[in-house]
């Protein structure tokens, strides 16, 4: 049997891909900017320890972290209209599943980037009579922020990787027009490797990143 | 009602100004005056009815073993810590009190902690000059002066722009130091200032508290440092199992035999 790779087939159906991988990294963008926000006020609320809120953020926490991104998508796309009575665009679907995902795992790695900072530092800043707004800006958060940045770009990688998982509600991005193109073709080898390296173009430098960032801590915290 | 307010001004005089005027010694003279002050842990009791007053200008060690109430006392003199029962006045400020009052007594008092904590993402001008600005409104240039100042007289000057990391233990808690006199305190209150140094940087960090107790600051020192208080201390506390139990100046402290507790402690450190 013989195979021939043939890498034409993906030079000639590169701007479908770049119109795909630019769709991912909108989709990424738009999930994380959203996710932060919603990991904030679900951070916030579990530190809160008790209360409507923290109850909230807790359920919503738990409950995403424990159900696979495609039920999650695919429940906002094809259930949510049953509920809301209108139909959200693949797009959207895919952004609100995302954020919602994101949001979930971003409340966890900030609340443990907020507890990792001593105790001490806030003892300290309160000792010297600080306000507790100056403490929090000035002392605690610029802290736990660093302490934030891997397990932050950890999340940003596995928000790539699952927005492939859009292609199944039909957004248009890398791994639908992947599909599309090659189903064209019959070229999924070659189409799909183009693929591959498209996702570890985006996400090798994440990592390296993230690696780069623990060394910086490991040294600065001894 | 007919006193005015000249009535008024000519028959101002408490009992305890008189008293204080007379150079008697009284509540007045008290900058810091805990009674009763009871702590509790679950089953444990960390402070039992403690009654613990500190003149102004006093300088006042606290020994004990561990475990025996020396840190949580300090700690709930400025609200760290709160407590169960009793009541702490501190420059007149009286606990328990309001959120307000206990950033008003923070901002009075100066604490030093065993393990420094310094702010490690900022700079050593920078750690001193915060709280000022935050907490008293000083303006940036002048908090820096401040820092500036402070940072010599603990011989850190040349350190101003290094990061807490780039210290040595004994710096870092001269640092310290120089932080919390940036408040411009009335009291310092120092938690084993020592006990996390090394042998060789113990004495630069105790010589910068002996040059304070030159400056009659009043000053609540926890330490294991015996040879120390004998030398600095105008009174000396011996803490035990949540009890204060013995209190003494220097040379009647170290001649007390009569408590079985206070020998056996002396037994063993000295």
């Amino acid at each position: 049997m013989h195979f021939h790779f043939d890498t034409t087939v993906i030079v000639r159906h590169l701007p479908e891909l770049f119109a795909g991988v630019e769709l991912t990294v909108l989709l990424v963008m738009v999930s994380l900017g959203v996710g932060t926000v919603l990991g904030m006020i679900a951070c916030i609320g579990k530190l809160l320890g008790r209360g409507l809120l923290c109850w909230i953020a807790s359920a919503y926490v738990t409950v995403m972290r424990g159900i696979p991104e495609m039920v999650v998508m695919f429940w906002i796309y094809y259930c949510g209209p049953l509920i809301l009575d209108t139909r959200l665009s693949s797009f959207a679907a895919a952004a609100t599943s995302m954020s919602l995902y994101a949001g979930a795992f971003l409340a966890e790695i900030f609340r443990a980037g907020i507890l990792a900072v001593p105790r001490g530092q806030t003892e300290a800043a309160r000792a010297l009579g600080v306000p507790e707004l100056f403490t929090w800006a000035e002392v605690i958060l610029p802290q736990a922020l660093r302490m934030m940045i891997p397990a932050f770009i950890g999340v940003v990688t596995l928000i790539v990787k699952v927005s492939g998982l859009a292609s199944a509600i039909g957004v248009a991005e890398l791994v639908y027009q992947a599909n599309i193109v090659s189903g064209q073709s019959y070229r999924y080898f070659e189409l799909f490797t183009a693929v591959g390296i498209f996702y570890f173009a985006l996400i090798f430098p994440l990592s390296l990143l993230a690696q780069r960032y623990e060394r910086v801590l490991a040294r600065r915290t001894r | 009602m007919s006193a005015g307010v000249d009535g008024f001004s000519v028959s101002d005089s408490s009992p305890a100004t008189r008293e204080a005027s007379q150079g008697v010694p009284s509540a007045a003279d008290d900058i810091i005056r805990c009674d009763a002050l009871t702590r509790r842990y679950g089953a444990f009791t960390a402070l039992r009815a403690i009654d613990f007053r500190v003149r102004r200008g006093e300088v006042v060690c606290v020994v004990g073993p561990s475990g025996g109430g020396k840190s949580t006392l300090l700690r709930t003199i400025n609200g760290l810590e709160s407590f169960d029962e009793g009541s702490i006045v501190v420059d007149g400020i009286r606990l328990p009190g309001s959120r307000g009052d206990v950033i008003r007594i923070r901002r009075e008092v100066g604490m030093v902690f065993q393990s420094f904590n310094l702010f490690p993402h900022m700079t050593v001008r920078r750690n001193v000059a915060l709280a000022p600005m935050r907490a008293r409104g000083v303006g940036r240039d002048e908090a820096n002066a401040r820092a500036e100042r402070l940072l010599r007289r603990v011989g850190i000057a040349d350190q101003i722009d290094k990061y807490p990391e780039q210290l040595s233990g004994g710096q870092q808690q001269r640092v310290a130091i120089a932080r919390a006199l940036a408040m411009e305190p009335r009291v310092m209150l120092f938690d084993e200032p020592t006990s996390a140094l090394d042998a060789e940087m113990v004495s630069e960090v105790l010589q910068v508290i002996r040059e304070l107790v030159g400056t009659g600051m009043t000053m609540v020192i926890v330490t294991h440092e015996l040879g120390f208080a004998r030398e600095a201390a105008d009174r000396i506390v011996f803490m035990e199992s949540g009890t204060i139990a013995v209190e003494a100046p220097p040379r009647q402290f170290f001649a007390n035999t009569t408590d079985s507790r206070l020998a056996s402690f002396l037994s063993k450190v000295l």
